[in-house]
């Protein structure tokens, strides 16, 4: 055996085994979501019947479709900017500001991380229940008038009320990603801008952020992609879509048309469209987010 | 050393892609689908053998094996058990397989998928098949030749002892329910005592009897926003049928989605009672936010007075049921004054698969399980009520089982059969219900909505 191939059956050796758990556990579910998205199809028979785009067709001209599409850029708008303003936030005041106990605030905001979404879905109901929720009860104790405002069950706002939970649940794991990256920045730095006369703001200006970047991109597009994906648990527990589909996501539509209304081939449609949304928002935030890159040499 | 680790790798590559091919092997033996079994054509014997089932232990057809799917759920698997052993006992020739357990339905799944059923299946618990779509599906037994005519084994017809008669389905049987619940209001009598409040009789004094609740601060009427279903099958459904002259084939037309019918004028006067009630400010703000949990803890902390629900919600809320607290439940509220009440069950059916391999065992054991005799072991087992008119004065029943059956068998009442909707009308349905409960459409827009759905669905078939 020449070195030659030893190198390349060493390597094989690695990527060999993970490609073919991709292969079951990612590819082959994409290609049989495509197919099965052509297929007019119950998901609990043998009967499948062939219908090309017809799925596709009637994704176009179903409204909810585009409320779920409204409702997810809705929440993926809000979630990045209160997620990442929040996480920078904290981030630079545990690393930058010199408090003490930063290692028992780190842990107290990563927290909700720990917590399951479904806990935290529950808990928050628990919270904006009308009648005896915390919400209700602080503003009626503020106000000195009872109130009991159905906060998940208004037709405007009720998707708002989604954001809270789920901006609290995503803060810890981004907190600490930058975390990472601001202390990777070199000490001398901010020495030297400190003697220069440089105060908080400016140094995180000039300092942190361009050096942060690639994470707070990395931040953004897996808020992003998490978000498209994983507006499903938090809908499913707070709201199953309601009232009147007015907190709907293409995630719980793809559940409640595949498993409760039983048009398998049509949540599969539904997962093409959410894929392809993945793609072409990564894509389009990749774009938009390109600057220099400044690098520590 | 070098070569050894190498081959060490290889092996490991192998096993590895060794997993992976089965695994894809595995999933590749979903994709093939088994073709139809021979059972499909066999002829339909039953008609002539049923009229001889009757104490005839020596019938032929019923031997062989018999696979039988039940979950087990909230009324456990004991009434199950025993049949079954009876239904040994009584045709020793049969070989029981019984696919049974909390999760069978997601296990039983891609059996049905394949085309592979079992003979007989309850229809229960999370994830059940849903009737309509099975049916759509050709995975149900057409029964109603059959069901015409089929006795128990005590020689009684089966249709004329049920309670909830099983629905009809483009005019045909398929599933027959077994498990018998009621939809309706339900009230804490202790609470009307204490304040000497009447309990309603029909939708006028329902209305007089919520002024007073209202006045009294507390609110009249809660209900589960998020599950809204449960107001429809308390109060809609019920008051569709009162204002119908109490003659439920309105709800099957509904279901059926006839032209016209959900304009027609009892569904109207029925959205106009619904509209009433909203703007006379009866309806708890909150409910719009609430789910079942939610609302029932709302109801039984008395914070309002009335909720629609089912006859589990006592046994469910125990836990949280404060003391003092006595459960009433009124079957309908929006009959005229004299009216007769209107009971819409909720019910778990029975049904055979169309590729079973031993449809007459299937027939057989339906046969069997529908006796007095074996809906006093499920109501004394499950506290629950089978789908049989029966006395059980007398027997171990709860309670409550022995006044509910007393209340079924009445003729003061009107049971409407066990319905179910296409899933994409009646969701379309709750959202414009729910709409309208929360003021935010009109009676013309819920029937609008309802209708544009309905006729999305005529296209289509």
């Amino acid at each position: 055996m020449t070195s030659q191939r030893k190198r390349g059956l060493f390597i094989a050796s690695f990527i060999l085994p993970t490609f073919v758990i991709y292969c079951i556990f990612t590819l082959y579910p994409i290609i049989r979501a495509l197919y099965i998205s052509l297929f007019e199809w119950s998901g609990a028979s043998d009967n499948m019947n062939y219908i090309g785009f017809n799925n596709f067709r009637d994704m176009f001209a179903d409204p909810i479709i585009y409320k779920a599409m409204v409702n997810d850029y809705f929440l993926i708008f809000w979630k990045v900017f209160g997620i990442l303003i929040a996480a920078l936030f904290f981030a630079v005041a545990l690393t930058r500001f010199g408090m003490r106990g930063t290692g028992f605030y780190r842990a107290v905001f990563f927290f909700p991380n720990v917590l399951s979404i479904v806990v935290i879905a529950v808990l928050w109901r628990f919270i904006y229940n009308p009648s005896y929720g915390f919400l209700n009860g602080i503003l009626s104790f503020i106000l000195g008038r009872p109130v009991d405002i159905p906060w998940l069950g208004d037709s405007t706002y009720s998707i708002w009320a989604l954001l809270p939970p789920a901006i609290w649940a995503g803060i810890g794991f981004y907190m600490l990603l930058l975390i990472a990256a601001i202390k990777s920045i070199p000490a001398s730095l901010y020495e030297s801008a400190e003697i220069d006369g440089a105060r908080q703001w400016k140094q995180f200006t000039h300092i942190t952020l361009p050096l942060i970047w690639e994470q707070v991109k990395v931040s953004v597009v897996l808020i992003v992609i998490t978000s498209l994906n994983g507006s499903f648990a938090i809908v499913s527990v707070m709201t199953e879509g309601g009232p009147d589909n007015a907190t709907q996501v293409l995630g719980y539509y793809l559940y409640q048309m595949g498993f409760k209304q039983y048009h398998m081939g049509y949540a599969s449609a539904i997962g093409v469209l959410i894929l392809v949304l993945s793609l072409v928002t990564t894509f389009v935030l990749q774009r938009l987010m390109k600057k220099e890159v400044i690098e520590i040499s | 050393m070098k070569a050894k680790r190498i081959t060490w790798l290889g092996m490991a590559i192998l096993l590895v892609l060794m997993v992976g091919l089965a695994g894809c092997g595995g999933n590749n033996v979903n994709n093939v689908e088994t073709p139809p079994t021979e059972s499909d054509t066999a002829p339909t014997t039953g008609t002539p053998d049923n009229s001889s089932t009757t104490g005839a232990d020596t019938e032929p057809v019923v031997a062989g094996d018999f696979e039988v799917q039940y979950c087990v759920g909230g009324y456990g698997d004991a009434w199950q058990k025993s049949l079954l052993e009876q239904f040994k006992a009584k045709y020793p020739d049969v070989n029981i397989k019984e696919s049974a357990g909390p999760k069978i339905n997601d296990q039983m799944k891609p059996r049905w998928i394949q085309g592979d059923p079992p003979d007989l299946v309850f229809i229960d618990c999370a994830g059940g098949i849903d009737v309509l779509q099975a049916v759509k599906d050709n995975q149900l037994m057409d029964l109603t030749e059959w069901f015409k005519t089929a006795e128990n084994t005590d020689g009684e017809l089966i249709s004329d002892i049920l309670i909830a008669q099983p629905q009809s389905i483009d005019e045909k049987t398929y599933a027959i329910p077994f498990v018998f619940g009621s939809w309706g209001t339900f009230y804490n009598q202790a609470l009307f005592k204490e304040n000497n409040w009447e309990v309603p009789t029909d939708f006028d004094s329902f209305l007089a009897v919520s002024e007073k609740i209202q006045a009294s601060g507390i609110s009249p009427y809660v209900h589960t926003g998020v599950h809204i279903g449960y107001f429809q099958g308390g109060f809609l459904f019920p008051a569709i049928v009162s204002n119908n002259g109490d003659d439920p084939t309105i709800l099957e037309d509904m279901a059926a989605m006839k032209p016209g019918v959900y304009e027609s004028e009892p569904v109207m006067k029925a959205l106009q009672q619904v509209v009433t009630m909203r703007d006379r400010g009866f309806i708890d703000k909150a409910s719009v936010a609430l789910n079942h949990t939610d609302s029932q803890i709302q109801f039984v902390q008395q914070k309002a007075a009335f909720i629609p629900n089912g006859l589990w919600v006592e046994n469910e809320m125990k836990n949280d049921t404060p003391d003092g607290f006595e459960f009433g439940m009124i079957p309908s509220i929006t009959q005229a004054p004299g009216g007769k009440y209107i009971a819409n069950p909720y019910s778990s059916p029975v049904a055979v698969a169309q590729k079973a391999k031993n449809p007459e065992a299937a027939k057989a054991f339906i046969q069997f399980m529908f006796t007095k005799q074996a809906a006093v072991e499920w109501a004394e087992l499950t506290g629950a009520l089978m789908n049989v008119k029966v006395d059980l004065n007398g027997t171990n029943a709860s309670g409550l089982s022995i006044s509910a059956s007393k209340y079924y068998s009445s003729p003061d009442l009107v049971v409407l059969p066990a319905i179910a909707f296409n899933a994409d009308l009646e969701k379309e349905m709750l959202n414009a219900t729910l709409a309208l409960t929360d003021n935010k459409i009109t009676p013309e827009k819920w029937v609008e909505r309802v209708e544009a759905a309905a006729e999305k669905l005529r296209a289509k078939n």
